[in-house]
């Protein structure tokens, strides 16, 4: 498994943790849970656009190992 | 009017009358009020049963006896509420039975309490051991309360310094397989949500007694038929497992990378995730 795939996985899988974060935000009643949901829901975000910079230089070092 | 009448008409009305007056008179519960309330209730109910059976002969006289006694109460229970020193005079004052782990035997005798009872109260507030009270108190309704010594109190999340997340009332949303439209209101969510729910988890609305929502927007259900089992909800340890193992690969990258700004984004976005997972553990893992 190259680097650039595991990024992929571990993208994939805070994207997904981003989307359940964005559940939980909008279902919950309690302002201090949303507000803890919405703050940790933007940290993620950050973390993945980190990531998805890095992915790119990745991408373009390996380019046989491009991804669809 | 012959004398059977004349006591079915009496207790109909008297029923009816000692009912309104007991409601007026509040929801203090019977075992938990000052001596005096009882004679108060004692006589009211004496008096009725009195009046009802003819032994009171003169009904104008057992209404007014009945009548004065229940406005009297009204009277001194309203003084109550605004003056402190009726309050006292009415109900009495609560006596300190223990004192810094000291037994007050003065007190003690001024509220005819023997040890014996006193050890007795304590051990039906499950304290055995004297030694782990600090505080006691009769109050003014005969009842004991204790205070434990602050090394032997329960743990709470405050102790073990733990943050825990706020946590609202459920609200019962499915009744007997109908859906109840007020508490859902109230938690913001419709029908169609918990039919929804329902066609998630594979649950037929007639098939369910009792379906409760908290203020996640989490349901959860008792069914009819005991022998269907139902998923659990496993979203939340699931988000709290995914954040903890993204934050262990960013680890990992961190080690295997040979690029060094790659080395230094991978190493702070690992700390942030971890920072990130131990202010949601409260809310994901209760």
């Amino acid at each position: 498994m190259t680097v650039g795939s595991k990024v992929k996985q571990t993208l994939a899988e805070l994207k997904g943790a981003h989307g359940t974060l964005q559940m939980y935000s909008a279902g919950t009643r309690d302002g201090e849970a949303k507000a803890a949901f919405d703050k940790a829901m933007a940290e993620v975000g950050e973390i993945i656009g980190d990531l998805e910079d890095r992915l790119r230089i990745l991408e373009s070092q390996e380019p046989q190992y491009k991804g669809k | 009017m012959q004398d059977w009448l004349n006591i079915l008409v009496r207790s109909f009305a008297l029923f009816f009358g000692v009912l309104v007056i007991v409601r007026i008179m509040g929801k203090r519960h019977p075992s938990r009020m000052a001596p005096f309330f009882h004679v108060v209730y004692t006589f009211i109910a004496i008096t009725a049963a009195l009046i009802a059976t003819n032994i009171i002969t003169n009904v104008v006289f057992g209404f007014i006896a009945l009548g004065s006694w229940a406005v009297l109460m009204l009277l001194i229970d309203y003084a109550a509420l605004k003056s402190k020193m009726a309050h006292d005079l009415v109900n009495g004052r609560e006596t300190v039975l223990i004192k810094q782990g000291k037994i007050m035997e003065e007190n003690l005798s001024q509220v005819r309490l023997t040890g014996e009872e006193l050890l007795r109260e304590l051990r039906a507030k499950n304290v055995f051991n004297l030694a782990d009270v600090e505080f006691a108190l009769m109050e003014t309704t005969g009842e004991i309360n204790v205070l434990l010594k602050s090394d032997k109190t329960p743990v709470t999340p405050h102790h073990l310094e733990r943050r825990v997340a706020p946590q609202s009332e459920p609200q019962t949303v499915i009744y007997d397989g109908n859906i109840l439209d007020e508490p859902l209101a109230a938690l913001g969510l419709n029908a169609r949500w918990v039919r929804t729910q329902l066609e998630k988890t594979g649950v037929a609305l007639e098939n369910v007694f009792i379906g409760q929502a908290n203020s996640d927007g989490e349901l959860y259900l008792d069914l009819f038929d005991d022998a269907v089992q139902l998923p659990q909800s496993k979203v939340k340890e699931l988000l709290y497992a995914a954040l903890e193992k993204s934050q262990a690969d960013l680890t990992s990258f961190a080690l295997e990378t040979q690029n060094g700004q790659a080395k230094a984004m991978y190493q702070r976005n690992a700390e942030r995730l971890k920072t990130v997972t131990e202010n949601l553990r409260p809310y994901l893992l209760r």
